[in-house]
């Protein structure tokens, strides 16, 4: 009965897939890329233009630097959602750090204790390199935070607190995080009311009307002016605030489980 | 030998039909932990997906978010719930 429900839906589905693409057959693509794409393409790493953004990586130019306050405002919707689960969850957590139990067989904790800074080093490296390689800033701090998942895991919600990793510390780097991103959002327009000429809020690069910019490399290392610092501080922001949400829900579950 | 654009298309067919197989199996599945396991290798083709259309930035998105975050995160839910769905 499931194979035969099963054998519809493939035949459903590779019938769909031919519609299209005899559908397709009719309309033929244009060959030359779209004005807005060249516009991207071209200005994304241009000294010589205004507008440029100084990164190769097309993607992170435009998220954080084209249409850089849309991306300001997802992040603070992420923010929200965080405050909302910890509003919910508040009052039915504690922080307890006797450890419980000896977590899962030794096998699979010394995988974890080998593992561990691999995962840091590859979220580190997705994040800080999110101007040059496909990646970034939030990228980067989800690749981080399944870390303190996988040590919950195997070892206990317990022990992550007793190597440090409290609530406090964690909504400490968040909130600098947070802070940084907008310190790195308003840091040329302040440059520029100090300086006394004009700039914009959110600036990376010199414009025709702001002629100050943000420094495009530190000693011969390319970080395309802002991009580096919104990826740095936003990677920080990212992991943190989802580690929180593991151990707020993890420790309701262990204080529900000691009152019964 | 099929030529490469050739390939990467049929790869792409193939991990399309597989991950539509996945979202039936992770539907129709009464033991919530497995669904929760064909929902993540759904991700997974996906990911592969994403990959493929030239569009890494998703995908390494889609990794960790729904790899491994939700699956964990879902997973907490039903032990602290039913494993098991009801008619």
């Amino acid at each position: 009965m499931k194979l035969i429900e099963l054998v519809i839906l493939i035949v459903v589905v590779l019938a769909v897939a031919l519609l299209i693409t005899v559908g397709f057959e009719h309309i033929i693509p244009s060959t030359s890329v779209r004005r807005l794409a060249e516009f991207y393409l071209y200005t994304a790493y241009n000294p010589l233009v205004n507008y440029t953004a100084m990164s190769p990586e097309a993607v992170t130019a435009i998220v954080w630097d084209f249409r850089g306050l849309d991306t300001l405002f997802e992040t603070s919707v992420f923010y929200l959602a965080l405050i909302g689960s910890l509003a919910l969850v508040r009052g039915l957590f504690v922080e307890h750090v006797e450890k419980s139990g000896h977590g899962l067989s030794i096998i699979v904790r010394t995988v974890t204790r080998i593992t561990a800074p691999m995962i840091i080093a590859v979220g580190a490296s997705i994040g800080l390199h999110g101007h040059l390689t496909p990646g970034g800033g939030f990228q980067g701090g989800s690749v981080i935070a399944v870390l303190p998942m996988i040590v919950i895991v195997v070892f206990s919600a317990g022990f992550l607190v007793l190597k440090g990793v409290t609530t406090s510390k964690l909504i400490t780097t968040r909130s600098l995080g947070l802070i940084g991103i907008g310190v790195t959002a308003i840091a040329l327009f302040l440059a520029g009311l100090a300086l006394g000429t004009s700039a914009y809020v959110f600036q990376n690069m010199a414009k025709p009307a702001a002629q100050i910019s943000m420094p495009v490399s530190i000693g011969g290392a390319l970080i395309s002016g802002t991009l580096w610092f919104f990826n740095l501080f936003e990677m920080f922001a990212v992991a943190a605030g989802f580690t929180i949400a593991f151990l707020a829900i993890m420790m309701a579950r262990t204080l529900e489980a000691e009152k019964r | 030998m099929v030529p490469g654009e050739t390939g990467v298309y049929l790869l792409m067919a193939i991990m399309s039909l597989l991950s539509a197989i996945a979202v039936y199996m992770a539907i129709r599945e009464r033991d919530l932990v497995r669904a929760v396991i064909y929902s993540a290798l759904q991700s997974g083709l996906y990911a592969i997906l994403y990959f493929l259309l030239l569009a890494p930035d998703i995908g390494l998105v889609y990794i960790p978010v729904a790899v491994g975050l939700i699956p964990g995160v879902l997973l907490v839910l039903i032990s602290k719930t039913e494993r098991w769905e009801r008619e």
